[in-house]
C-alpha cells in the first residue's frame, strides 16, 4: 500500500489531463444472486418491474458509462428512484458494484483493497449528503473537523483547518453550536464544510440542497457556485431538480430506470433531447436562459453588415432577444474579432418555441441510450 | 426509573373483528383436538390434580447434586481453579469498595456523593443526595448502607461491563442478536426470587452468590439497550463516516457509541434499579446490608426495624434513580457552561473536596457517624403498629377492620380461587391455557406456555404452584380493576395526573422487597398481605400504561365521536378503550409479571406456596425443595408471560 502516493500532488496533475472518474459498463443489482444478472442478455432486456417479478432484483444502475473531467461540474439527473444515489455511491464503493469497471485518475477503484480504499475516501472523493449526516453530539467545529480527526491530523492542525474552512461557507459564529441547534441551510454548510476540510480532489453531492427551502436552496447553488469558481473543484452532482441541474452543469446526465438515457450539456439536453422521454422531460424549460445565441445564428447575409451591436457566441439567446429588440436590426456574433454570424428574430423565435431543433451549431449531445 | 411506555399506534376496528373470526377459528381448532385427546387422557390418567404417573421425582438427583457439590466445593478442580476464584474476586472487591467507603467516613460520601451528583445532573440532585446519605445516618443505618452501596458498586460496575460487552456482540453482529434478544427477553419477565437458589447452591451462601444473582439478574438490560442502541444508530450519520475512510473502529468509537449513548444510560439507570431490587432481596441467601436488616425484622415482624432499613432503600432508589436519569436526559445536550463543575475539572474539583471532607471528619475525630445523631424511630413505629392492632386491626364500626379485611379475603377470594383451580381436571387447565395464549398471541406463544405449565406438572408441584397461581390472579384482578379505574380518571383529568405523577415516579422505583414493610404492619402476615404488596407493586405500572393508552388515542377519532352527541361514557366504552386495546394488553402483561414478582417473595410473609418453599430450601438447606420451586416459579411466569403476550414484546419496567 503507497499511501504516499495520495496527495495533493496527484490533482495537480501527475496523471496528465485524463478524466478523473471513468466509468464503463457499471452495474448494480440488488436483490439475490444479484451477479447473473448483467451478463444475461435475456434478463438484461426486461423492463424493471418484470425484472423483480422474475428474480426479485431491482437493477438500480443498468450498463452505465461516463466520464468526469476534471475541474467540471458533472450532474446526475434523474427521478425519484432513476439511480442516482446508488450511482454515486458507487463511485466510492459505498455501495459495492455489481460488475463493470470505475477508475479514479487512472487507478481501478474495482481493485483496491480496504486501506486503499480508505485513503481514496480520506483524500480524494468527499461526499455531502441530502440527511446531511452530521454527529449531532459535536459541536460545528468538531464536526468539520472529523474528516481530519479520522486521518490522525492533530488537534491544533485541524481544529486551525476547520475553523477556516468554516468561515469560507459563512457559518463564522457558529463554530460551538450543536448540529440540533442549526437550521437546515446551516446544516448543510456544515456537511458542506467536513468534505471541503480534508481537501478533497472530487466533491459528490447527493442531491444536498432537496431537503432545504426554496430561497435557501437558491443561496446554497449560488455558494456551489461561487466554491467552484474559486477553487475548481471537480464536482459530482446529484439531483432531481432540472433547473438545478442546469443552473449547475458543465455536463448533465440524465437518468432512468437505472440507464443514462443523455449526456451532454445543458444545451444539448434542452436544445436536442435525445427521446420523447428528454423531450418531455425539459419541455417547460426557459430555453431563452439555456440556450446560447450559436443555435439561433445564421450565416452573414449578402450585403449584410450590421455594425453596432455585437454578442459573444456563448451569450444567451435571452440576452440576444434583448439586444435585436433594442436595435431593430440583426446583431453580429462576434468571437473575438471574428464574426461567426448573425442573430434575427426569426432565429431566436425559433429557438424559443422549440420549431427548429435542427440548428445546433456543436456536434448533438451523445446519445447513450 | 424509567417508565414502560406503549407506544403503539392505534389500530383500526376493522382489524379487531377479523380478530374475533381468527380467534374463533383457533377456538375451534383447539376444540377439536381437545374433543380427540381429552377422552384418552382422561381414560388413563384420571385424576383432578396432576397424575403421579406423570411427575418425576427430583428430590433424589437433586438432593445428590446437592450432597457432591458440597462436598466437593473444596477439592474439584471447578471450584479451586474457577468458581474459587471468581467468588475470592467477588469477595475481596467487595470487602475493598466497603473499606474505601469507610475510610471516606459520613462525610467524605456524603459531600462525594453530592459532588457527583451535581456534576452530572445538576444541583437541586445534589441536595437530595446528600441529604438522603444523611437520612441514613440519622435513622442508624450508616454501616448498613455501606454495606449496601459497597454490593451494588460491584455489582452494578459488573453487569455493566458484561452488558455492555453482550450488547456490543448483539449490536454489531446479526446472527448473535437473533440468538440473544428472546434470551434477553424471557430473563427481564422471570422474578428476582428465581435465580437466588441456584447461585447459593454453587457458591454457598453469602455475597458472591448474592453478587452473580445480582449481576445476572441486571445485566439483560443493559445488554438489551446496548445491542438496541447500536443497531439503531442512525443509517445516514454511519454512511457519512464510512464516506470520509473512517475505520471499524473510529466508526464504532466515534459514531456509533456516541450516537447510543442515551439508550447506553438508560441501560445504565435501569441495571442500576434492578440491581438495588436484588441486592435487597439477595440478603434470603446472606448478601447483608439493608436487605438483610429488613429480612431479620421482617422475620420477627418488627415495623419499627423494617422500616428504619427500609426508608434507606427507598432513598437510595430515588437518588441513584434520580441522578442516573437525569445525567441519560443531559446526553447530547450542550454542556451547561455556567455550572461551576463543568469539564474535566468538574470531577477533579469533585474528587478534592471530597478528600477534604473524609479528612476533616478524621481529624475532626468523626469518621462514623456520631451516636448522639442517631435518632431511633423503631419504638415509635413500633408503638404507632401496637395501637393500629388494638384500634384498626378488627372491630371498627361499619368497615370492618384490616386484619378483617385480609381474613376476608383469604377466606371469600383466595380460597375459593385455590380450591377452584386445584378442583379442576389437570388436563382442563392445560387447555385453558393453551386457549387462552393461542387466542391472544401465536401458536408458539401457545406451545411455550402449555409446555411450561406442564413442566411444573412434572416437577410435581401442581397443588402449590396452582397456590401461587391462584393467588398472582387474584392480585391481578384487584391490580386491574383499580389500576384501569385510576388510570381512566388520570386519562380525563390533568389535575390528578399531575397529581398522580410523583407518586408514581417513586412508587416505580421502590425495590420489590420494600413494599412488604407497610402491608405486615397493616395486615400482618399471611397470603392476604403477600397479594396485598404486589398489588402495590404493580400498580404503578398498570396506572401509567392505561393512562398513556388513552391518551394517546387519536384526537380525531375523539372529536368525530363528540360530535356526533356521544357522551362521556360511551365516548370512553366505543372510542378509546377499543382503540387503546394494545395498551391495555400491555398493561395486563406487565401486571401479571409484576404481581408474580412479589407474590413469590410474599412467601417470606406467610404467602406460603412456591415462595415458601424457596425460603425453606435456603434455610434449610433442603435446595431440592427450592431448586424445584424455583423451577416452578420461572415457569410460571414464563405461562403467565406467553398467555398474555398480544404480538411482539415492547418496554418493559426494568424493576
Ligand atoms: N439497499 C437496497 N436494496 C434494494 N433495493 C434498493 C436499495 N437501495 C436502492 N434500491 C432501489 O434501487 C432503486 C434506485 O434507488 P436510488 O436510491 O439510487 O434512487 P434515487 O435516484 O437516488 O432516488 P431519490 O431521488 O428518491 O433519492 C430504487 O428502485 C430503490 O428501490
Ligand atoms: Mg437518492
Amino acid at each position: 500500500m503507497s499511501a504516499a502516493v495520495v496527495t495533493t500532488e496527484d490533482k495537480s496533475g501527475t496523471t496528465g489531463e485524463g478524466p478523473v472518474f471513468a466509468v464503463s459498463n457499471l452495474w448494480k443489482v440488488f436483490g439475490p444472486k444479484a451477479d447473473r444478472i448483467p451478463g444475461d442478455s435475456e434478463l438484461t432486456a426486461l423492463d424493471p418491474a418484470e425484472l423483480r417479478e422474475r428474480t426479485g432484483c431491482t437493477a438500480a444502475v443498468r450498463d452505465v458509462s461516463f466520464e468526469v473531467n476534471k475541474g467540471e461540474v458533472f450532474v446526475v439527473m434523474g427521478l425519484s428512484g432513476s439511480g442516482k444515489s446508488t450511482l454515486v455511491r458507487c463511485l466510492t464503493r459505498l455501495i459495492e458494484p455489481t460488475s463493470g469497471s470505475l477508475a479514479i485518475d487512472g487507478e481501478d477503484v474495482l481493485a483496491m483493497d480496504k486501506a486503499r480504499l480508505r485513503e481514496l475516501r480520506r483524500h480524494r472523493a468527499a461526499m455531502v449528503f441530502q440527511h446531511f449526516g452530521l454527529l449531532p453530539h459535536r459541536s460545528v467545529l468538531d464536526n468539520v473537523a472529523y474528516g481530519l480527526e479520522i486521518q490522525g491530523v492533530g488537534r491544533a492542525e485541524r481544529r486551525a483547518k476547520a475553523l477556516a474552512v468554516v468561515e469560507k461557507v459563512g457559518l463564522e459564529g457558529l463554530e460551538q453550536r450543536r448540529p440540533g441547534q442549526l437550521s437546515g441551510g446551516q446544516q448543510q454548510r456544515v456537511g458542506l464544510a467536513r468534505a471541503l476540510a480534508v481537501d478533497p480532489e472530487v466533491l459528490l453531492f447527493d442531491e444536498p440542497f432537496s431537503a432545504l427551502d426554496p430561497l435557501i436552496r437558491r443561496d446554497m447553488q449560488e455558494e456551489v457556485v461561487r466554491l467552484h469558481r474559486e477553487e475548481g473543484r471537480t464536482m459530482v452532482f446529484i439531483t432531481h431538480d432540472l433547473s438545478e441541474a442546469l443552473k449547475l452543469g458543465d455536463r448533465i446526465a440524465l437518468m432512468r430506470d437505472g440507464r443514462v438515457v443523455q449526456l451532454g450539456t445543458p444545451e444539448e439536453i434542452v436544445g436536442s433531447p435525445a427521446d420523447d422521454y428528454v423531450r418531455d422531460f425539459v419541455r417547460d424549460v426557459a430555453r431563452a436562459d439555456v440556450m446560447s445565441v450559436r443555435s439561433a445564428m445564421r450565416p452573414v447575409g449578402e450585403g449584410e453588415d450590421t455594425p453596432g451591436a455585437a454578442l459573444a457566441p456563448d451569450a444567451k439567446v435571452a440576452e440576444a432577444i434583448e439586444a435585436v429588440a433594442r436595435s431593430g436590426y440583426p446583431v453580429r456574433v462576434m468571437d473575438g474579432k471574428r464574426c461567426l454570424g448573425v442573430v434575427d428574430h426569426a432565429g431566436l423565435l425559433a429557438v424559443v418555441a422549440g420549431t427548429d431543433p435542427a440548428r445546433p451549431a456543436s456536434a448533438p449531445g451523445e446519445v447513450v441510450a | 426509573m424509567a417508565t414502560a411506555t406503549a407506544s403503539t399506534p392505534a389500530r383500526d376496528t376493522g382489524i379487531g373483528a377479523l380478530l374475533r373470526h381468527r380467534a374463533v377459528g383457533k377456538l375451534l381448532l383447539l376444540a377439536v383436538a381437545a374433543a380427540v385427546l381429552v377422552p384418552i387422557v382422561d381414560a388413563r390418567w384420571a385424576s383432578g390434580a396432576w397424575p403421579d404417573a406423570l411427575t418425576v421425582d427430583l428430590t433424589e438427583p437433586l438432593g445428590k447434586t446437592t450432597d457432591w457439590i458440597i462436598d466437593n466445593r473444596d477439592s474439584h478442580w471447578l471450584f479451586t481453579h474457577f468458581l474459587g476464584h471468581v467468588s475470592n474476586a467477588i469477595v475481596l472487591s467487595v470487602r475493598g469498595v466497603y473499606l474505601v467507603l469507610l475510610a471516606a467516613g459520613w462525610a467524605g460520601v456524603t459531600v462525594g456523593a453530592g459532588l457527583v451528583a451535581w456534576r452530572v445532573a445538576g444541583v437541586r440532585l445534589a441536595v437530595l443526595a446528600s441529604s438522603a446519605f444523611a437520612v441514613c445516618g440519622l435513622l442508624g443505618m450508616w454501616v448498613p448502607t455501606m454495606q449496601t452501596l459497597a454490593l451494588m458498586i460491584v455489582a452494578v460496575l459488573a453487569s455493566v461491563v458484561i452488558g455492555l460487552l453482550l450488547g456490543l456482540a448483539g449490536g454489531l453482529n446479526d446472527r448473535i442478536f437473533r440468538i440473544l434478544r428472546p434470551v434477553l427477553d424471557t430473563m427481564q419477565v422471570l422474578p428476582a426470587y428465581a435465580y437466588l437458589l441456584p447461585f447459593a447452591l454453587v457458591f454457598g451462601m453469602g455475597v458472591p452468590a448474592a453478587i452473580i444473582a445480582t449481576v445476572v439478574y441486571a445485566a439483560p438490560p443493559m445488554a438489551r439497550l446496548t445491542a438496541l442502541g447500536l443497531r439503531g444508530a442512525d443509517g445516514g450519520v454511519m454512511e457519512a463516516v464510512t464516506s470520509l475512510g473512517a475505520t471499524g473502529r473510529q466508526r464504532l468509537l466515534s459514531a456509533r457509541l456516541p450516537l447510543a449513548l442515551k439508550e447506553l444510560l438508560l441501560g445504565v439507570n435501569q441495571t442500576i434499579m434492578m440491581a438495588l431490587s436484588m441486592a435487597v432481596i439477595a440478603s434470603v441467601i446472606g448478601a447483608g446490608g439493608l436487605g438483610d436488616r429488613v429480612y431479620q425484622a421482617l422475620s420477627t415482624v418488627d415495623v419499627g426495624q423494617a422500616l428504619a432499613a427500609g426508608i434507606p432503600i427507598v432513598l437510595l432508589a430515588v437518588v441513584l434513580d434520580r441522578v442516573t436519569g437525569a445525567a441519560g436526559e443531559r446526553a447530547g445536550a450542550p454542556a451547561d457552561d455556567r455550572s461551576p463543575l463543568r469539564g474535566r475539572r468538574g470531577w477533579s474539583f469533585a474528587a478534592a473536596v471530597t478528600v477534604v471532607a473524609a479528612l476533616a471528619a478524621r481529624f475532626a475525630d468523626r469518621v462514623d457517624w456520631p451516636v448522639d445523631w442517631v435518632v431511633d424511630i423503631a419504638p415509635s413505629v413500633n408503638t404507632a403498629k401496637e395501637w393500629m392492632v388494638d384500634h384498626i386491626y378488627t372491630g371498627v364500626p361499619v368497615v370492618g377492620g384490616t386484619a378483617d379485611w385480609a381474613a376476608n379475603f383469604t377466606t371469600w377470594v383466595l380460597n375459593p380461587v385455590r380450591d377452584g383451580l386445584q378442583g379442576l381436571p389437570w388436563w382442563s387447565v392445560l387447555l385453558v391455557v393453551a386457549a387462552l395464549a393461542w387466542v391472544i398471541g401465536t401458536w408458539q406463544t401457545a406451545l411455550t406456555a402449555v409446555a411450561a405449565m406442564a413442566a411444573i406438572g412434572v416437577l410435581g408441584v401442581w397443588n402449590k404452584s396452582l397456590d401461587t397461581l391462584a393467588q398472582v390472579l387474584a392480585g391481578v384482578a384487584v391490580t386491574l380493576v383499580l389500576g384501569f379505574a385510576i388510570g381512566v380518571a388520570a386519562s380525563r383529568s390533568k389535575r390528578l395526573e399531575r397529581l398522580l405523577r410523583p407518586v408514581l415516579d417513586v412508587f416505580q422505583t421502590m425495590p420489590q422487597f420494600v413494599y412488604l414493610i407497610p402491608v405486615v404492619a397493616l395486615f400482618g402476615i399471611g397470603r392476604a398481605p403477600a397479594v396485598a404488596a404486589a398489588v402495590v407493586y404493580a400498580l404503578p405500572a398498570v396506572v401509567r400504561i392505561t393512562t398513556q393508552g388513552l391518551r394517546q388515542v387519536d384526537a380525531a377519532a375523539m372529536e368525530s365521536s363528540r360530535s356526533l352527541g356521544a357522551t362521556s361514557w360511551q365516548q370512553l366504552r366505543q372510542v378509546q378503550l377499543p382503540l387503546a386495546r394494545p395498551a391495555l394488553m400491555l398493561a395486563l402483561n406487565q401486571g401479571v409479571v409484576l404481581v408474580l414478582a412479589v407474590v413469590v417473595i410474599g412467601g417470606l410473609v406467610g404467602g406460603g406456596a412456591l415462595g415458601y418453599d424457596v425460603v425453606f430450601g435456603i434455610a434449610q438447606g433442603d435446595l431440592a425443595t427450592g431448586l424445584v420451586a424455583g423451577v416452578a416459579i420461572v415457569c410460571l411466569g414464563l405461562m403467565l408471560d406467553r398467555v398474555t403476550q398480544p404480538t411482539a414484546r415492547r418496554a418493559k419496567k426494568g424493576a
